[in-house]
């Protein structure tokens, strides 16, 4: 028995002696606290994150779509029957009459149905920040997120349905922050 | 697969996936598997209770944070843990100055005192654990690592951030160290002490 076998038998008692130490049982209560706090912050970055690049989306597209272009100010000529005959056309080549009016007929059950007003149920509003800036002037946006970010706020979903897509809306600071979010349900 | 993946038991990598996505039963399991483990390593490193509960506290927050930082690739959940554990053991160790107080409450035993004969006694035991803490940080992570906390030389590695060569190195010079602070001058039956 060499000089090292005995300092390893002098450390395998101290590491048997150890053995039973372990933490105080009052820090698991406390680190499940500090999950849970760290849990709902990720959420809300999360949502945070996603409402923000919505917003930017939206900004984007409201700012750079191609906007219809407005009708033209000068009256155009309806053609007349004198006029067609004129342009040396026959009757059956010159430009159409013009259309009769539409008529308004009665709607049937599946158009009425199609017009059929869309009903909008939405949740409370559910702030982002812990102390949301005061709104003097802002925006609310429409967007599409995943109905997991509906969990983050406390809302029940069930678990095959977390990647389903469901519409919110968020309300944007006058910084373009969001304070707040409302998930929408659209019946008809 | 590569052979450091079979290392990490698949429960505790399922543990690790189920917490980072947000289930606290899984984080807690976890806790109660390695928090004892974590704990004693602090403890043995700084030998003070309140830098160990403290230390445990910021691995499993960190755990949380940064959970998703962990790579089977390059270890197990142990040594991720025990690497953690071991920086922020050095912080409080360089903040508290720990390390020269540790070195100087500790004295080297006279040669002819046969320690292993009472190694049961605590206060033998605590001999031992005060020249463990006299030894220089690096000595002292590996003794503690190694022979303490058995882990295998590879874990050992993995959780100081370093080759495996370098741990066997440091283990042998810091295990020689304990054999002159511990002044084993002659052989004794060691079995018998242990027991």
């Amino acid at each position: 028995m060499n000089l090292e076998d005995n300092v390893l038998k002098a450390l395998q008692a101290l590491s048997e002696s150890d053995r039973e130490h372990q933490a105080p049982p009052e820090m698991e209560a406390r680190l499940r606290v500090a999950f849970r706090r760290n849990r709902a912050a990720k959420r809300r970055r999360q949502i945070f994150g996603w409402a923000s690049a919505a917003a930017v989306v939206i900004v984007i597209f409201t700012t750079f779509a191609p906007r219809p272009r407005p009708a033209s100010a000068v009256p155009v000529a309806r053609p007349t029957e004198s006029a067609a005959a004129n342009s040396g056309l026959g009757p059956e080549l010159g430009p159409a009459p013009a259309t009769s009016p539409p008529i308004n007929l009665p709607a049937t059950p599946k158009a009425r149905a199609r017009n059929a007003v869309q009903r909008e149920i939405v949740t409370d509003f559910f702030p982002l920040m812990d102390v949301p800036p005061p709104i003097g002037r802002g925006a609310l946006v429409r967007v599409d997120l995943p109905a997991e970010a509906m969990r983050t706020v406390g809302l029940p979903v069930r678990e095959d349905r977390l990647a389903e897509r469901v519409q919110a809306d968020v309300l944007l600071s006058e910084d373009g922050l969001a304070t707040a979010i409302r998930f929408v349900k659209v019946s008809r | 697969m590569r052979a450091s993946q079979l290392t990490v038991p698949s429960s505790e990598s399922d543990l690790l996936r189920r917490m980072l996505s947000g289930d606290e039963d899984a984080f807690t399991a976890l806790y109660r598997l390695r928090q004892s483990a974590v704990y004693r390593f602090a403890l043995q490193m700084t030998g003070k209770v309140t830098v160990a509960e403290d230390v445990t506290q910021e691995v499993f927050m960190a755990l949380m944070e940064h959970g998703r930082r962990f790579d089977p690739a390059r270890g197990t959940l142990a040594s991720f843990l025990y690497g953690i554990a071991r920086n922020l053991v050095l912080r409080r160790i360089e903040r508290a100055h720990a390390t020269e107080e540790l070195t100087d409450a500790i004295e080297d035993c006279p040669g002819d005192v046969d320690l292993l004969q009472d190694l049961t006694r605590r206060e033998t035991i605590e001999q031992v654990r005060r020249a463990v803490l006299s030894l220089p940080g690096a000595y002292r992570e590996a003794v503690v690592l190694c022979d303490l906390q058995d882990l295998s030389y590879q874990d050992a590695a993995a959780a100081l951030d370093c080759p495996v060569g370098t741990v066997r190195s440091r283990l042998n010079r810091g295990r020689a160290m304990l054999v002159k602070k511990l002044g084993f001058a002659s052989p004794i039956k060691a079995a018998e002490g242990a027991g």
